[in-house]
């Protein structure tokens, strides 16, 4: 018995420090992501090669709810175990860990071949370029386009508008056909929806350049916001509604039924995110096609810019790993595994080298990939681009000119007054 | 017994006491003095979650609150949500549990159940039920109003800054009725008979019986439910949050959710912490006022 118990206890000793050994050896490097459809089955595929082909490491992979993920992320990162690669927008949620210290300049990293800086256009790169260095590693690009119903306009003998005014024009005729059916609905719910629309109303005629200054806070006290043509893009949100383009109550719509009423065949027409192709898809609706917000009489706009929002992932200031984890950032923008993320999440990847070689891939979503490519000035999302404050007052003014309750210009005059308290604290 | 061994007992029962009571000290402690203490202490400077350093503001946190109209906008909420719940709530719960308690003679175990119903859903799911309710593209709401010839609101009814706060107050009477019922209902059953008998032949019955015996009965059952409602209206997050998110444009905006909004989203965490000590100094007064009263009772 005597005898047992010592083979046993040794036995367990051998085991257990070969185990401590064995954690010893592996890298463990934590990985941070939104919970999006389909994405668990992308990482399960990329984990699954990097893994085998980088014995030594292991990727520990966690996803949040948009929300929570929002909160859990700038609390992560100040604490003692944040994630060490993590996914972020970028713009000004990018831009404020730079600012403050929490993400790692990775410039020296993902140089080699199968780097993910020689994979990488520098289009792609800059977006997370501050100064001298490289805050992180741009995954893909969202965008936001017009969907139509091809048939339902077919039959209906309508075409795609070149003009802003063509657009009202359209929405007047749809109505004309019928006067229950809402051309574009509008789930406003949420805020950012009209955000989107609003921000591209400002790119179409405040301009990109002109608009930069205020976006940034950079333009004088006596100037910031205070160009008219500001007021003129919140009207052509008016148009819009007295064109009858939008349902009667879109801040009490989900951003989700909009999407329904459009695959449905329920409205012939939804601005819709780039995103969109694969869950009209995966709703068995795939007659549809795409065009760009047009081109607003009078505007300071240029035709060839359109809606462009980089995600990416950023690295920990704090992490123990930055070679390892960028390792398996190179590994996630490789050509094999950017294609796969096309074909799993219908998203346009950061490397689109494969892309045109898969089969699984709709004429829609490569549509969306090629006008990706071909923006001249990608346009930021405003509820991302800018400040905290002035964005929330952004938001909320969309919501206040749908209602009715706040004209253009007093929108401006708000956005106005809380842009000068930021720029006032900064 | 000797004056020693008295010592001895007396110091080990204080010891006991001490061990007892050590548990709850150090996890109120931790989970309740601390992050009191922190709060505090954050209110007096401004920062961000992300923020290394942080800038002592004294008391401008404080100023800001107060001159600011959103929070003004969150308190009136809020007081909105609790007059308007106590009225709901105990109003209507105080009513269902007369009728329970001596007007309805068959199914009333069933009807107590369905109207208890709610209470055991959570917060988040009846939110989100409520939201596809009131729909106003697909929800039967709009159907059913406009069936007994009412206009629905025509900006929906959590679109409207007008109707929005009080379609969530609607909604969380939905939900709480029931327990103020169930509570209320166990305070009806504790009412002597007799009393009923002898004021019914002094010629006092139904509401007079009701106003002179059964409201006096269970007076202390009314304060408990008020106050319960109270605390309950000042703490409300889930259900707003999950509604409207505080929107439209603020219009339903409460303490809880500016909280939120103000320390996760515009990054002011120090402005949020001077708010939630606004809610902490509101919080205490009613938990004292609770106290006082239960004691009393």
């Amino acid at each position: 018995m005597k005898c047992f118990v010592t083979v046993a206890a040794a036995a367990t000793c051998f085991v257990a420090s070969a185990a401590i050994a064995n954690a010893e050896d592996v890298v463990e490097v934590k990985y941070w992501t939104l919970k999006n459809q389909g994405l668990d089955e992308f990482v399960a595929q990329a984990k699954s090669s990097f893994e085998e082909a980088n014995p030594g490491i292991r990727i520990i992979h966690e996803d949040f709810p948009n929300e929570a993920y929002k909160t859990a992320i700038q609390v992560a990162l100040n604490g003692s175990e944040p994630p060490d690669a993590f996914f972020n927008w970028v713009g000004e949620d990018s831009a404020r860990f730079v600012r403050d210290g929490l993400v790692l300049d990775i410039s020296e990293f993902g140089t080699e071949e199968n780097g993910f800086q020689s994979m990488l256009t520098e289009g792609w790169i800059s977006s997370l370029r501050h100064g001298d260095g490289i805050y992180g590693v741009p995954m893909e690009a969202v965008s936001k386009f017009f969907y139509y119903n091809v048939d339902w306009f077919a039959e209906h003998d309508l075409s795609v508008p070149t003009s802003f005014n063509g657009l009202l024009q359209l929405c007047r005729d749809i109505r004309a056909i019928d006067a229950d059916i809402v051309p574009m609905p509008l789930g406003n719910s949420e805020r950012w929806k009209l955000n989107h629309f609003i921000t591209m109303l400002n790119e179409r005629v405040v301009g990109f350049e002109a608009a930069q200054d205020d976006y940034d806070l950079s333009a004088s006290a006596d100037d910031l916001f205070t160009d008219p043509k500001f007021v003129t893009a919140w009207e052509k949100v008016l148009e819009l509604q007295q064109a009858g383009c939008f349902q009667d109550a879109p801040n009490a719509t989900a951003p989700e039924l909009t999407r329904a009423m459009f695959s449905s065949g329920t409205s012939p027409m939804i601005y819709c995110g780039s995103w969109c192709a694969g869950i009209f898809d995966q709703d068995g609706f795939t007659g549809y096609a795409m065009f760009r917000m047009p081109a607003v009489e009078g505007g300071d706009g240029a035709d060839d810019t359109n809606f462009v929002l980089v995600q990416g992932y950023q690295v920990s200031a704090q992490t123990e790993h930055p070679e390892e984890t960028v390792k398996w950032l190179n590994h996630l923008v490789s050509p094999k595994m950017a294609k796969a993320y096309a074909e799993i999440m219908s998203r346009v990847p950061s490397n689109p080298e494969l892309l045109g070689e898969s089969d699984a891939l709709s004429e829609q979503f490569k549509w969306i990939a090629n006008d990706v490519a071909s923006v001249s000035t990608p346009i930021n999302v405003l509820d991302v681009l800018l400040e905290n404050s002035v964005s929330e007052a952004y938001l909320d003014a969309g919501v206040e000119v749908l209602n009715g309750t706040m004209t253009p210009q007093e929108a401006m005059d708000k956005i106005r007054e809380t842009a000068l308290q930021a720029k006032s604290n900064l | 017994m000797t004056a020693r061994s008295e010592q001895t007992t007396v110091s080990s029962g204080t010891l006991t006491y001490a061990a007892m009571l050590a548990p709850a000290l150090i996890l109120m402690s931790v989970f309740v003095f601390v992050p009191v203490v922190l709060v505090l202490y954050g209110s007096l400077f401004q920062f961000s979650l992300t923020d290394r350093q942080w800038d002592f503001a004294g008391f401008g946190n404080y100023a800001r609150a107060f001159s600011d109209p959103i929070f003004w906008v969150a308190l009136r909420n809020n007081l909105i949500i609790v007059i308007g719940s106590i009225v709901l709530q105990v109003g209507f719960g105080t009513i269902l549990a007369a009728m329970l308690d001596r007007g309805i003679t068959v199914g009333g175990t069933l009807m107590r159940t369905i109207i208890f119903a709610p209470m055991v859903i959570s917060s988040v799911a009846v939110g989100l039920i409520w939201l596809i309710i009131l729909d106003p593209n697909v929800g039967p709401m709009n159907v059913l109003v406009s069936a007994i010839g009412i206009a629905p609101p025509r900006l929906g009814w959590l679109g409207d800054p007008a109707f929005s706060i009080w379609v969530v107050l609607g909604v969380a009477a939905w939900q709480y009725t029931g327990f103020m019922m169930v509570l209320i209902l166990a305070g009806l059953q504790a009412v002597p008979k007799e009393l009923y008998q002898a004021a019914a032949l002094d010629g006092a019955t139904g509401l007079r019986a009701f106003r002179y015996i059964t409201l006096p009965a269970i007076r202390n059952i009314l304060i408990v439910a008020v106050l319960i409602t109270t605390v309950g209206g000042f703490k409300v997050f889930d259900l707003i949050f999950v509604m409207t998110k505080g929107g439209p444009a603020n219009a339903t905006q409460v303490l809880g959710t500016y909280i939120y909004l103000q320390a996760f989203t515009l990054g002011n965490s120090g402005y949020a912490n001077a708010i939630s000590a606004v809610l902490l100094v509101i919080a205490v007064a009613l938990g004292w006022l609770q106290l006082r009263t239960s004691r009393k009772a």
